[in-house]
């Protein structure tokens, strides 16, 4: 009986203590983020949260035209909006093609045959993948002086694709391997060839899976910053995280100084658009990866 | 004539063995050979310019030694561990909270919480450190002003505290990965489990060390190690915010191997630095494998 008292005055308190600590997380990811938003189009924003005056395009009509905005200094460092903005939709368009067609093949490949060595095969993708990217990205700026691919945007997405690459073959392999083979089976048996039996029936059940992947790999390579670092040299290529660094890298401990904050806001929002409309389009299946598979040690 | 009849048997096998290659071959070329490379040019002298890039010198042990003795390396070895013990900690927390309020049954508005606990994680990791701006700006900054209403003293975050700083910025948009992981672990715990505790009265907080935890402990592990394998190779906020500094007090083992090759153009030393993070990612993770207990 008191057990029960206790226990409908517990739920109450425990849900209203769950709520706090909720809207507490909120607060801790939302500001910053809110204090992006209203910079943008603050016509005069600082580094501290507070509410614009009047509303204002100006911020995104500079950092594409690169004029500065009246009653202030430009930038120190020119603005090249619309070719960064380019190049990094060049390299995440080609990393995203080549990972889902490479990583597709290869884990339906995985997911269907069996041969002797398989397993040792997908421990070799799963350390490739695990070997920390300091631990050979080093020698890849000669690799690539090698094949040309320094100050190649098509060379930075390929390397792009295959640093992103083991992880999504096991992504996927876990989606292949969860459509019986008996259906495809079945398909055979009434007369659909293999690779009608391929585009009809499995890759519309990998559906999910394949969306997955294409999400991570397009924020994997539109995000991606070390490796254009080391392998982009002339401005004219930079994709927008370079960009952003050049423009506002600022000397060590000196943030918050001489930055203008209005378009750095601008410049964020526009660099976050794609991947948040890319995530909105994908975001259904996220939750479907099923990482079990990743248990098999 | 015995190869052209295997050949027909297994040409199906075939075709589906080439759909490996080109993925294998990427692999090899961009992921692997750079791997043995790495650990080839740590034993040599190659500088990243200049006669030393072609014909690079085979020395030995030297630039271990010149590690060993170079009080640099062990300033940023200090860091790395701090950072990686904090960030571990704090994205581990946050990310297995933030998994148990979308897996449970109690709290609504699961589509918004989603979104919400996401959104850092999704954004670009470049601008990570410049959203994170206002919060920490020593004047006005949004956390000065949280701490002046409880009456204490404002910090200069970004000159005195910079380590905790981008502890923090990291912690921010790090936690989802744990999220994701523990919370696609936790849907897949068949619902009878808790039914079935709840009849005999197990409590909340039994319900979840005796359940949940036990069943998630792989995934745990998995969440950890990949934490940590994150942290310890990216220097994108350390390079955006503080490039080290003040007084190298930032200079994460990741950054310092890239300062070394590309600023003081040793490549051979700062692949030595990069080896050593590949050998302490691979005994870390080896050790919480052992302590997984596996």
């Amino acid at each position: 009986m008191s057990g029960d008292i206790l226990k409908r005055i517990a739920e109450p308190s425990l849900q209203v203590v769950g709520y706090v600590v909720l809207a507490v997380m909120f607060l801790y990811i939302l500001t910053p983020l809110v204090w992006m938003f209203l910079t943008a189009f603050n016509p005069e924003g600082g580094p501290f949260l507070e509410l614009p005056k009047e509303f204002t395009l100006d911020n995104f009509v500079m950092i594409f035209t690169g004029e500065p905005i009246k009653g202030r200094a430009g930038a120190a460092h020119p603005f090249y909006m619309t070719r960064w903005i380019q190049n990094s939709f060049f390299i995440a368009s080609v990393a995203l093609l080549l990972v889902v067609t490479m990583a597709s093949m290869a884990a339906y490949s995985l997911s269907r045959l069996d041969f002797p060595g398989k397993s040792l095969l997908m421990t070799f993708i799963l350390l490739i993948g695990f070997m920390p990217s300091m631990a050979k990205i080093l020698p890849l700026f000669k690799l690539c002086l090698m094949f040309g691919f320094v100050d190649n945007l098509f060379g930075v997405a390929v390397v792009i694709a295959s640093s992103i690459l083991p992880t999504q073959i096991w992504i996927l392999k876990g989606f292949f391997d969860s459509i019986p083979r008996e259906l495809e089976e079945q398909a055979w048996v009434c007369g659909c060839g293999r690779f009608t039996t391929l585009m009809r029936v499995v890759l519309p059940v990998a559906g999910p899976g394949i969306a997955v992947v294409a999400l991570l790999s397009f924020l994997g390579a539109w995000g991606s910053f070390t490796i254009p670092l080391i392998l982009i040299r002339s401005e004219d290529l930079y994709p927008i995280s370079l960009g952003i660094a050049s423009v506002f890298i600022h000397n060590p401990g000196e943030i918050g100084l001489a930055v203008d904050y209005g378009p750095l806001c601008a410049l964020s929002i526009v660099y976050a658009i794609p991947s948040l409309a890319i995530y909105y389009l994908t975001r259904k299946y996220l939750m479907q990866v099923r990482l079990g598979k990743m248990e098999v040690r | 004539m015995k190869i052209i009849r295997w050949i027909k048997v297994h040409s199906v096998e075939l075709i589906l063995a080439t759909f490996l290659l080109p993925a294998l071959i990427t692999l090899i070329i961009f992921q692997l050979i750079p791997t043995i490379w790495t650990i080839w040019f740590s034993f040599t002298d190659m500088a990243l310019i200049g006669k030393r890039l072609i014909h690079p010198r085979f020395i030995g042990l030297e630039n271990y030694v010149k590690l060993l003795n170079d009080p640099i390396f062990w300033q940023s070895m200090k860091v790395t561990f701090e950072y990686c013990l904090a960030s571990l900690v704090l994205r581990f927390v946050l990310g297995l909270l933030a998994a148990l309020y979308l897996t449970s049954k109690t709290f609504k508005g699961k589509t918004l919480m989603a979104a919400v606990f996401l959104l850092p994680y999704i954004i670009p990791g470049v601008i990570h450190p410049y959203v994170w701006i206002s919060m920490l700006d020593t004047r006005y900054g949004t956390l000065n002003r949280i701490l002046l209403l409880f009456g204490l003293p404002s910090q200069s975050w970004v000159y005195k505290r910079a380590m905790e700083s981008v502890i923090m910025i990291n912690s921010w948009a790090g936690y989802a990965l744990a999220m994701l992981v523990l919370a696609s672990a936790i849907t897949s715990i068949p619902k009878e489990y808790y039914e079935v505790a709840e009849i005999y009265g197990a409590s909340r907080w039994q319900r979840f060390t005796k359940i949940t935890l036990p069943l998630i402990k792989y995934p745990v592990m998995l969440s950890m190690i990949l934490i940590f394998k994150e942290d310890i190779d990216d220097f994108t906020y350390v390079y955006m915010f503080t490039e080290g500094g003040p007084h190298y007090r930032t200079e994460l083992l990741s950054l310092y191997a890239y300062h070394k090759a590309f600023a003081y153009f040793e490549l051979g030393y700062g692949c030595a630095v990069g080896f050593v993070i590949a050998i302490l990612v691979f005994i870390l993770t080896l050790a919480q494998l052992k302590l997984g207990g596996t």
